[in-house]
């Protein structure tokens, strides 16, 4: 079922960069296809059964267009304060490269992170302390979308923040190091 | 060092390698096969008078314009270059020449290179007259003696490349060769033999003499056009190799002096003339430097593939106290692997033969040590001379031959462990063929060649420190 | 929940680094994409140009080769080795940074060659570097540690430290900003290449040869740059390290918040690392449209004006004049009688440099519904013509990233390299890669780069905008096929103002009419400040000049610490409100203190230079009783009987979207069109212009200190103290 809800999330979703509560969608079928029965032997019609392959295939055709959505939500489960949910916010973000090092070993994922509460040093020991339970939830995922639909399910607004990384492909050379009418060369090193 | 370090392409065993796909030239004759003597010829030197190319090695005669064309310098010079850019590099691929500046690549083909299709940059050649490695003093008897072979040879060589002018950098330190040569480079031009029109055949040529400044590096090809573009002289990588990116940006080639003087006369003999000296792919005639312990030091035109016994004995007076007082032999500059006197008593004096001795001809600057020779101390000299002459650009080069010098001075005096002899391989190793240029590998041969050779020699330091002194700290230590 | 049109789409699909990006459209457009040739890597086949390099072709291929030398965006150098890796049919190792593919070439990232070569060149980085890791400040974020883990050797056998120990190197001083401690140094050379080719300061270099190779200036000087910072970051060990931030935390401890810089007018990208709510340092984001990986130094340094002369509190002035310390309540009160009282025509609001785009919205829908109309920016922007109601009259149409593109640069009263020293970056890049050709009028300043000096009269654009001008420049321009024309903010504040923009106008406008690409803009106004276009995009009229000869009864800063308004130029009757987050000029002069938050203490859109609406997010808490700006203005309207209909972030950003969608497209922008109309109605006020150009900021010491968070920084201090120290070195 998660998957099912998962390839239609990412059906319907890919042109919003933020949470619109309101459309959470799922599939009709989830309400036939209740996992339940999936033990049992499937039933099958005898309709579809013998019909030629091209009626089949509008047939399918018929049946994967009729989507209504449902909105799936863990929020009134999940034991999250209200105020957790209603008032927070949750970025979706690749992780960018620090400036400090070469290595992108860790960047290649998506995270979710929620907004920046108070926090303080700890008189004690010289700690971080914070009040906020979700300060250092921080969640990753392969795309975008498992992360969107983790939202979406657990009810927080989301929104997407996509880093400007992409960039022209551009051959690096050697050479141009030692020709002598650019502007390349100026000093030695 | 004159080119020395040019050996980037030449590993003791590995061959050609990299050079053949990048410079688009695939179907290279394999240079380093084992060479087979020509049919018909067994013996190798001495080189009769007639057969000597440099007349006025020892500077006899006059070396001015009109001493040099009474020893046939200059001789119809426009018919050779009238016969073209073709006939010249022919006749340079028929004589078998290769490269006297140490890495031995085919002159022939090297000129060849630049003869790609003008994509409208200038050509530059640029003589390498910066002889540097430790032992070698070929170029600067040429300079001061034959200055007129350098600049006929960079007129032709200059045609067969279709340059525009030759820049000579020359070792700073040669202050009277310099003056020699900017003087013969005078003469030239007022006897109108190189500038505009040179020697009437309608070519322009010109010649320029930069002086360097002391730098052992200098010597390698790139760090040469770095140094004459004003730069500090640090080498390139290649690819870009000169005959493409070279000086000024433009398509370069680099040659030994001794390369280029040497053309002139190839061509007027004939390319045939001058590959039936030695054996195949190591024809010609070559300056033999003979230093070290040796009763007559000198520097000497022989044959390619004579006997380094016989040009010893012959040339040089034999080693000082007898050929059993040979300890070992360095055969091609300071960045060549020694070779024991076993080895040295059969081994011919040419590329392929060192080679298979496990050493390389290099320059031909034979460096001969008696058994009065510290041998340790010896090596440990010549690699704190490339720890002093290491650029500093790369991090094998610049890191491993300090340390290498760090643990060979303690091999001096014994101070180390045995384990160390395996370490010191093992870096020398690391640093061979991993530097941008051939510095590194000039500075790991040598400690090769002292541990493959005379390992129980370290063994018996160590051992002997360990009696008088006590275990070394490396011992506890590593 | 918010309600507004959706932005650009992401393509959740693909989110691949190859695909073909649409903002760099104009690089190399017309060229026919050569042939593309395989390559194995690691047995895996990559099609790549020809001429990329093995590593290039090898993080196609999704493997990266550890390097230290190499930066994708400096010159080749090819000299640390750690990128060596083996090529089959090659008998060494190959510099996999500077080697072409060939067709057909095998390289095996992943041998036993490979790895024993990367193991050696560790080695030898590793026998003189101090292993002093615990008191380095690289540590843990280090290149070298991280690579001596992946690809280094479990022990050491330099036995050698025992006799002789390691190279020592004499630390250098670089300035205020840059700590050495070169003993560190493995001499990769990328601070070198950084400082020549992007920075333009030629100043370091390397001295001695062989283990004795220092990298340095030569004799000891300050690295006079305004993008030193950045070798801090490109170093990949503890040589150079940031002098502020040295001894201060590991970067395990911080927390790291994406945010958006806001002391020049680009929106560079930023990382924000906090600890115990206390910003610690401040470090660029990779974005490719504006900053690249670059970071100027006032954005990066200036973090330590954020924990000075802050307010903290609300302020009242008591009975003798003094301000204050008082209770939100009796201060908002306070406000909002006085601008319940005052006349609605008698009220000013002027928008800051720093304002963000929600509390300048709150703050104009507040004072429009009291009845006022008065809202001003500090910054003036000629209102004839056009005026600012067409977009593309006061931004940089053509964007950062394309700039590099351009062929021909015409700067026009604007010293770039301390007003915008990014774009000033990207014209050097396009100067050094692309040979642009930069023009220049106004005085001469050093940009960097070589530039034709024209001159710096007003007229110069008249003429040249007229076709009379019989200089090179002109010849140029006509024949440049993507020429951008850039126009200093600070010229339009003069009485000519309107004239020269409107010439300006006039000359892109013919220009842009002979483009072949006609999507191609030239026409750029580069403004001064974060806040104005923002501001200008919410209807904030430019300059108070009127509205202050008119006697206001009441004045509320919003940030407002240029120095446009002072205690003189109003009447003695005024109040005084100052709304922001330094005690600076603005504070100064104020009757009421209302602490806002600082650009890194809350979540705030910013709208660059470019048009491009960015947020940055809140990092630390503000500090004391200061609270986000939207947030006391929405306090204030309730009191004051004028509640503003909005309750949280969402609500006022969709105003923002009613008042336009740019401003709240994170992180796009938006083409602007109508050049054409705007100069039709700017013809009007074309009248003969004779004045000189000249700019604000001429030397490095001008730059440093230009917003309230810079002055309050003892970092810029210092940096303009060695400035003018190193001034006076015959250096």
């Amino acid at each position: 079922m998660l998957q099912a809800v998962g390839r239609i999330a990412s059906l319907s979703k890919p042109n919003l960069s933020r949470s619109l509560p309101s459309l959470a969608i799922c599939n009709s079928r989830y309400a036939s296809s209740d996992p339940s029965c999936l033990k049992e032997a499937p039933i099958i019609d005898t309709d579809a059964a013998i019909a030629l392959p091209e009626e089949q295939r509008s047939r399918r055709a018929l049946e994967s267009s009729i989507v209504v959505p449902i909105k799936v939500d863990l929020s009134p489960v999940s034991g999250v304060p209200e105020e957790h949910i209603k008032t927070r916010r949750v970025r979706i973000y690749q992780p960018p490269k620090n400036a400090m090092q070469s290595g992108t070993n860790n960047i290649h994922h998506w995270e979710m992170e929620f907004d920046t509460r108070q926090r303080w040093e700890n008189p004690l020991m010289g700690w971080t302390s914070t009040g906020d339970p979700l300060s250092n939830m921080k969640i990753e995922f392969k795309s975008p979308d498992e992360a969107i639909e983790h939202c979406e399910k657990n009810g927080w607004c989301w929104y997407l923040d996509e880093p400007k990384i992409e960039k022209e492909f551009k051959p690096k050379n050697y050479g141009v190091n030692f020709s002598w009418n650019r502007r390349t060369r100026v000093s030695t090193k | 060092m004159a080119g020395a370090l040019a050996r980037v392409i030449q590993g003791t065993k590995s061959h050609l390698g990299i050079v053949a796909p990048l410079t688009g030239v695939s179907n290279v004759p394999v240079r380093y096969q084992q060479t087979q003597t020509s049919p018909g010829k067994t013996k190798y030197g001495p080189l009769a008078d007639a057969d000597r190319i440099f007349t006025n090695l020892y500077g006899r005669h006059e070396w001015r314009l009109k001493g040099a064309m009474a020893r046939g310098d200059w001789y119809l010079t426009k018919n050779i270059l009238l016969k073209g850019t073709d006939w010249i590099v022919n006749e340079l691929k028929t004589s078998g020449l290769r490269g006297r500046g140490g890495a031995g690549f085919p002159t022939g083909m090297k000129w060849s290179f630049m003869n790609k299709p003008s994509d409208g940059r200038p050509k530059y050649l640029v003589v390498n007259a910066d002889e540097g490695e430790p032992g070698t003093c070929k170029d600067r008897e040429i300079m001061r003696h034959d200055p007129h072979k350098l600049i006929e040879g960079c007129l032709i060589a200059g045609k067969a490349m279709g340059a525009q002018a030759a820049y000579i950098y020359i070792r700073g330190e040669f202050y009277n060769e310099a003056s020699n040569l900017q003087v013969a480079i005078a003469e030239a031009y007022q006897a109108g033999l190189i500038g505009k029109n040179a020697c009437g055949s309608g070519y322009d040529f010109d010649v320029y003499v930069h002086r360097g400044a002391g730098a052992y590096i200098c010597g390698e090809e790139t760090a040469l056009i770095e140094s004459i573009e004003g730069k500090q002289g640090k080498p390139r990588l290649k690819p870009p190799f000169p005959a493409d990116v070279g000086l000024f940006g433009c398509p370069t080639t680099v040659n030994n002096v001794e390369t280029i003087a040497v053309a002139p006369t190839i061509c007027r003999r004939g390319g045939k003339w001058f590959a039936s000296f030695g054996r195949t792919r190591n024809s010609g005639t070559k300056l033999f430097n003979i230093s070290g312990h040796v009763n007559t030091p000198c520097t000497v035109e022989e044959e390619m593939s004579i006997p380094l016994k016989e040009l010893i004995e012959r040339h040089a007076g034999g080693v000082c106290g007898g050929w059993d007082n040979l300890l070992a032999i360095i055969p091609g500059g300071s960045s060549t692997p020694l070779i024991p006197k076993d080895v040295c008593a059969t081994v011919l004096m040419d590329f392929d033969a060192l080679v298979a001795a496990q050493t390389s001809l290099g320059t031909a600057a034979i460096i001969v040590m008696d058994r009065s020779t510290d041998i340790v101390k010896a090596i440990a000299r010549l690699i704190m001379f490339y720890k002093h002459e290491s650029c500093g650009q790369c991090t094998p080069c610049r890191e491993g031959v300090s340390w290498m010098n760090k643990i060979i001075y303690r091999f001096v005096e014994g101070n180390a462990s045995p384990k160390e002899i395996d370490m010191l391989w093992e870096i020398s190793k690391q640093i061979e063929g991993h530097t941008i240029c051939a510095l590194g590998d000039g500075a790991a041969w040598p400690v090769q060649g002292l541990i493959r050779h005379f390992r129980p020699e370290l063994e018996r330091r160590m051992a002997a420190y360990a009696a008088t002194c006590g275990p070394s700290k490396a011992e506890r230590l590593y | 929940m918010l309600r507004q049109p959706l932005t650009r789409a992401l393509a959740l699909g693909s989110p691949t680094r190859l695909a073909p990006v649409t903002t760099r459209r104009y690089a190399e457009q017309a060229q026919a994409q050569p042939e593309k040739v395989e390559v194995f890597i690691d047995d895996q086949p990559v099609h790549v140009l020809p001429g990329t390099t093995v590593l290039q072709a090898a993080a196609l291929a999704g493997v990266e080769i550890p390097r230290f030398c190499y930066h994708e965006r400096l010159a080749v150098a090819g000299n640390c080795r750690m990128c060596l890796v083996e090529v089959e049919k090659s008998p060494k190792p190959v510099a996999a940074c500077a080697m072409p593919v060939m067709k057909g070439m095998r390289v095996k990232t992943n041998s036993d060659l490979t790895k024993k070569a990367r193991e050696g060149v560790m080695e030898f980085l590793l026998v003189n570097h101090p292993l002093d890791c615990p008191i380095c400040d690289q540590g843990g974020e280090c290149d070298l540690q991280d690579q001596s883990m992946a690809f280094g050797s479990d022990r050491s056998r330099f036995t050698d430290i025992h006799f002789s120990g390691k190279r020592a190197v004499e630390d250098k001083d670089v300035g205020p900003l840059i700590k050495t401690i070169m003993t560190r140094c493995i001499h990769c050379t990328r601070c070198i290449r950084f400082a020549s080719e992007v920075a333009g300061v030629d100043d370091f270099g390397t001295t001695g040869r062989g283990t004795d190779m220092q990298v340095g200036t030569y004799v000891e000087k300050m690295l006079l740059s305004e993008l030193s910072g950045n070798i801090i970051d490109l170093c990949p060990v503890g040589a150079l390290t940031s002098k502020p931030y040295s001894f201060a935390a590991r970067p395990w401890e911080t927390r790291r918040i994406d945010s958006v810089d806001v002391l020049d007018p680009l929106g560079s990208n930023i990382v924000v690392a906090t600890r115990t709510n206390e910003v610690l340092r401040i470090l660029p984001r990779t974005n490719e449209e504006i900053n690249e990986e670059w970071l100027s130094d006032k954005s990066r340094f200036a973090c330590d004006g954020l924990k000075r002369q802050r307010l903290v509190t609300p302020m009242l002035k008591d009975s003798r004049g003094n301000l204050t310390p008082v209770e939100w309540e009796d201060a908002v009160v306070a406000a909002a009688s006085a601008l319940r009282d005052c006349p609605p025509d008698k009220i000013l609001a002027v928008g800051g440099e720093m304002a963000d785009a929600e509390s300048l919205v709150a703050l104009k829908d507040l004072v429009n519904r009291l009845g006022g109309e008065n809202v001003c920016t500090e910054q003036y922007f000629p209102m004839e013509g056009a005026g600012t109601d067409l977009r593309s009259s006061y931004l940089l149409n053509t964007k950062i990233a394309n700039v590099e593109d351009a062929d021909f640069v015409l700067l026009i009263g604007t010293n770039v390299r301390f007003e915008a020293p990014l774009l000033n970056a990207r014209i050097r890049k396009a100067f050094i890669h692309k040979e642009t050709d930069v023009a220049f009028i106004g005085p001469k300043v050093d940009l960097t780069y070589e530039y034709m000096h024209v001159g710096d009269s007003a007229s110069l654009v008249k003429d040249l905008a007229s076709g009379t001008s019989g200089h090179e420049v002109m010849k140029r321009l006509q024949s440049a096929k993507r020429p951008v024309v850039i126009l200093g903010a600070d010229q339009l504040k003069t009485k000519e103002g309107a004239a020269l923009l409107s010439y300006t106008q006039e000359l892109a406008s013919k220009l842009q009419e002979n483009l072949q690409e006609k999507d191609w803009k030239v026409l750029n106004v580069l403004q001064r400040t974060t806040g104005q276009v923002a501001a200008l995009d919410i209807g904030y009229k430019p300059g108070v000049g009127p509205v202050l000869a008119s006697g206001p009864k009441l004045v509320y800063l919003l940030g407002a610490d240029a120095g446009v308004v002072t205690r003189e130029a109003l009447p003695k009757d005024v109040t005084v409100i100052y709304q922001g987050h330094h005690g600076d000029q603005g504070a100064s002069i104020a009757d009421i203190v209302l602490p806002g938050a600082a650009y890194t203490e809350k979540r705030a859109t910013y709208v660059n230079a470019e048009g491009r609406a960015q947020q940055t997010l809140p990092a630390v808490t503000p500090p004391g009783k200061a609270r986000e700006d939207w947030k006391i203005i929405r306090a204030l309207s309730e009191v004051c009987g004028e509640g503003l209909p909005y309750d949280n972030l969402d609500e006022v950003r969709s105003r923002l979207a009613e008042i336009s969608p740019a401003l709240v497209a994170y992180g796009n922008v938006q083409g602007n069109n109508y050049f054409a109309q705007a100069l039709a109605l700017a013809k009007s006020v074309q009248r003969p212009v004779s004045g000189k150009l000249d700019v604000q900021l001429k030397q490095l010491e001008d730059f440093f200190m230009t917003d309230p968070i810079s002055r309050a920084s003892p970092t810029m201090a210092k940096c303009v103290q060695a400035v003018l120290k190193q001034k006076q070195s015959p250096y």
